[in-house]
């Protein structure tokens, strides 16, 4: 039986930070990942990393553009954690090998952000998630532990309320796993896929929130989900927000700068889902191109700064659309980008089980509440990875040794392997199409009640038929087959959560745009959502956000 | 949008080692619009005619480097391939894992070597304790050091250049393109303190081992340009430590050998590149040389015009000195 002290499970910037950790407090380490680790998502992070260096700017302002940029949602004391801890990781990066873009003088670069008040985004031309993600495998590669390439999480143990190891499945040998652990972090990041139109990677399932979810986790504030405002139109890749950054335009059908009306101070620098619900309304109105998008502008940057900074995002336009963003406007309409929601976890990653630590996109801590900044997710794999790891070594070395149930192997598989012996039934891959559109057409940017609850319905009978799919593949060896259904069965529980929340909550706060009521009601919704998984679905309670300076005013850009 | 689809075939390698004989070529045949890369077709089939077809890949945009393969005998990433061209060129799309890695199952490779070779040039910082970095803030670093790096830092370990590299096949010594671009990243870095051992263990360690060919620049979808790389890291090398290999010996004497005369004189290229007991280790081999092909052993007669060769090096050189090495 495989034995570790802290099972990591996720590979990206938050498990690798978690990892580091745990190995400098003295503890082993094992990481599973279902990608190698330099394939994670974290790679396609593009525009930068938020930190207060710059003369001119201040922590405090940086706290205070979260704390806004959240809607008042973010718990301001590990906000001001957070902020404080950026100037330092961001130079532990850089100590690690991270090659990011300098000025003149050899300091670090800084690009402006939405949302943001002075330019502090750090960055790596447009490719930051993949100089951070280098610098850190590399760094940690220098060090002692266990990778587990290419192995799905099924589920957590538990036993008296405490974790006691993770089952999971070796995709190269077909065989599922028992893995004993003293303490678990769950990096494995977002879980986008649930919807069909979203900048996030295939990969992108949410296997460790649902593992946790199904554990007995809260989830938190699963119902803010933020949509990018500037995607490619048809395959949704992302355009960073760094081509605003660096001075793009949108513009309506009629060759407006349409963010005039919905920012007049920021334009298009404004907050993420003041954003998207812009190019929503114009498009709704009558004023997008046809085919439904509005048109992204670089050409006036010219041709050296757009190929130098925005290196990546030529290549993409390029490749994916035709389209030269030297010579052509981009064509984007918004997608599914970041889940604010995930595994509720405290400033140090601890979450509502015993053992279980969550950093990253798959937890919640919160610091975006209902609306993420550009430049602080990536920020937050780092500040809260490293937490995570110290938090769950500190607890490995005080936990009782883990004890699997006899036959539980059996017993945590049976189902799953039900599926292989199926004669009849589903491929995974028709509920994967359903439950996206499901999610693509009735919990998008704009929801309303019976959007909502017809959501729920679907989603529910997408759940029925689920426990009736088929796995055909019967080879024991890249039986995507049976990834794709585990893949599957995790994010119809997350789209529960998230759609039974949204319905829920009867106000309009950052990301979440209802249009029944339109308007953000502290009085009544100032509150974060926990969902704990029942027999009939999410059980939703609501806790208090923690509040230390900042008073919660309305948010204009 | 209706736009106009293609009919398009695919022909995709299905190999399971251990269970299936020998590879076999199934036939997809899909309509679709052409501009669609060929994993979009991929996970198509996938989803709804044969969800046993096995394949890496992940964010579909090129930046994960998971679904490298090879695409009518190019190694390349699906996700940035449009079917179009393919067709329009090849009348139809063979599907194939990428070369010189073991298959695990169809379109899945055994990537280990490639990353052990990765893990060989030691990619990390190697500090020196004399020398701490600095505390509290980051090194200082120029605009101008950030561009030495060229390329490099666009690396997404995709393997295309590993697939496509011949001396990969040929030699297991040879650490591949990739983990080579990734040495030449360490080696301009100015926070490493080990430039000097790096660049004197690769001469031994498989950098001459390249056949400059170039097919790995052709085949890196994000223009890293390993064998340019590759050639830096040559001229670094020999810079540090001098001539002291076949490969660096070998390279200086072909130099001089056209600077003298035009045309090469292969014996005494192969004098001035061996050692004698090299030279003697090879001699059955040059007899074999001899008896095909005699007049590759003849000292050639000096080209009209030699001088004028002598001319361009000269200019080379004067150009070469005026600007650093990296």
């Amino acid at each position: 039986m495989l034995k570790h002290e802290v099972v990591v499970v996720g590979a990206g910037l938050a498990g690798q930070r978690a990892a580091l950790a745990a190995i400098e407090a003295g503890r082993e380490v094992a990481v599973f990942s279902k990608l190698h680790p330099l394939r994670s998502h974290s790679g396609a992070a593009q525009g930068g990393i938020n930190a207060a260096v710059g003369k001119e700017d201040s922590v405090d302002t940086h706290i205070y553009d979260t704390v806004k940029g959240s809607d008042y949602l973010g718990d301001q004391d590990a906000i001001e954690f957070f902020c404080q801890a950026a100037g330092p990781t961001v130079v532990e990066m850089e100590h690690f090998g991270t090659i990011f873009n300098r000025g003149e003088d050899g300091s670090l670069a800084r690009r402006p952000f939405g949302g943001a008040g002075f330019p502090r985004t750090i960055y790596a031309a447009d490719r930051t998630g993949l100089a951070l993600l280098q610098a850190l495998w590399e760094r940690l590669g220098t060090e002692e532990f266990t990778l587990y390439e290419e192995w799905d999480l099924t589920s957590l143990v538990v036993r008296d309320g405490a974790v006691q190891g993770i089952v999971a499945f070796d995709r190269r040998k077909g065989d599922f796993a028992q893995v004993a652990a003293k303490a678990v972090v769950m990096a494995t990041g977002p879980f986008g896929r649930v919807y069909g139109r979203t900048t996030n990677a295939h990969s992108c399932t949410g296997d460790g929130v649902a593992a946790a979810y199904a554990a007995g986790a809260a989830l938190k504030d699963m119902e803010f989900v933020q949509f990018h405002p500037t995607a490619l139109m048809e395959s949704g890749i992302l355009i960073t927000e760094g081509a605003r950054g660096e001075g793009g335009i949108l513009k309506n059908a009629l060759g407006e700068r349409m963010m005039a009306k919905y920012a007049p101070h920021v334009f298009d620098l404004a907050s993420r889902d003041v954003v998207s619900r812009a190019i929503v309304t114009e498009v709704l109105e009558g004023r997008g191109f046809p085919g439904d998008y509005v048109h992204l502008e670089l050409m006036h940057l010219g041709k050296e700064k757009i190929e130098s900074r925005l290196q990546e995002i030529c290549d993409f336009t390029r490749n994916f659309a035709g389209i030269d963003p030297v010579t052509q406007p981009i064509p984007v309409f918004p997608a599914q980008h970041y889940m604010m929601g995930g595994i509720s976890t405290d400033i140090h990653g601890a979450t509502t089980l015993r053992g279980l630590f969550a950093a990253g996109e798959a937890a919640c801590v919160s610091i975006h509440g209902a609306n993420r900044l550009g430049g602080n997710s990536l920020l937050e794999t780092l500040v809260f990875g490293k937490e995570a790891g110290i938090a769950a070594a500190a607890y490995a070395v005080s936990a009782t040794a883990p004890s699997l149930p006899e036959g539980g192997l059996d017993v945590a598989t049976a189902p799953i392997r039900a599926w292989s012996r199926r004669t009849e039934g589903e491929d995974p891959s028709v509920l994967r199409t359903e439950m996206q559109r499901v999610m693509d057409r009735y919990v998008g940017i704009y929801r309303n009640e019976s959007d909502l609850l017809e959501g729920i319905r679907r989603v529910r009978e997408l759940k029925k038929r689920f426990a009736q799919i088929r796995v055909v593949d019967q080879s024991p060896v890249y039986n995507l087959n049976l990834s794709d259904a585990l893949e599957v069965g995790h994010m119809l529980e997350l789209a529960e959560a998230i759609v039974v929340g949204a319905y829920a909550r009867t106000e309009s706060r950052g990301a979440h745009a209802r249009r029944d009521y339109p308007v953000r009601d502290d009085a009544r919704w100032m509150k974060h959502t926990l969902a704990v998984r029942g027999p009939d679905g999410p059980k939703l309670s609501y806790s208090p956000v923690a509040y230390t300076r900042w008073e919660p005013k309305e948010r204009v850009y | 949008m209706v736009e106009a689809t293609v009919h398009a075939t695919f022909d995709v390698y299905r190999f399971e080692p251990g269970t299936d004989a020998t590879p076999r070529y199934d036939r997809y045949v899909l309509d679709l619009p052409p501009h669609t890369p060929v994993l979009s077709a991929l996970l198509k089939i996938r989803a709804e005619i044969d969800p046993s077809l096995s394949l890496r890949y992940s964010c579909r945009s090129a930046i994960c480097g998971s679904c490298a393969m090879q695409i009518n005998s190019k190694s390349r990433l699906a996700c940035e391939a449009p079917i179009g061209p393919e067709l329009a060129r090849d009348g139809r799309i063979v599907i194939e894992p990428m070369r010189n890695q073991p298959v695990l199952r169809d379109l899945v490779v055994d990537q280990d070597p490639f990353w052990q070779n990765y893990r060989k040039i030691e990619p990390h910082l190697i500090l020196d304790p004399r020398h701490p970095m600095p505390e509290g803030r980051e090194n200082p670093m120029t605009p101008a050091q950030v561009d030495r790096f060229k390329e490099t830092p666009r690396c997404i370990a995709c393997a295309a250049c590993y697939s496509a590299c011949p001396a990969v096949e040929a030699d297991p010594a040879f650490p591949g393109p990739m983990a080579l671009a990734k040495l030449y990243r360490f080696v301009v870095d100015p926070r490493d303190t080990a430039r000097q051992d790096r660049l004197v263990r690769i001469q031994t360690d498989g950098l001459w081992l390249c056949l400059r060919c170039h097919l790995c620049t052709e085949a890196c979808p994000k223009d890293v340009r390993p064998s340019e790389r590759i050639r830096d890291l040559k001229e670094m090398a020999i810079a540090a430590q001098g001539a002291t290999e076949p490969g660096s010996r070998h390279a200086l004497a072909f130099k001089e050998n056209i600077r003298d005369r035009g045309p090469l004189n292969e014996m005494k290229l192969a004098r001035q590149s061996m050692g004698l007991t090299e030279l003697v280790a090879q001699l059955p081999q040059g007899i074999r040389i001899w008896r095909k092909k005699p007049e590759l052993l003849r000292a050639p007669h000096a080209i009209e015009g030699d001088d004028e060769v002598e001319k361009i090096y000269d200019a080379l050189d004067d150009h070469r000195s005026s600007e650093d090495l990296p």
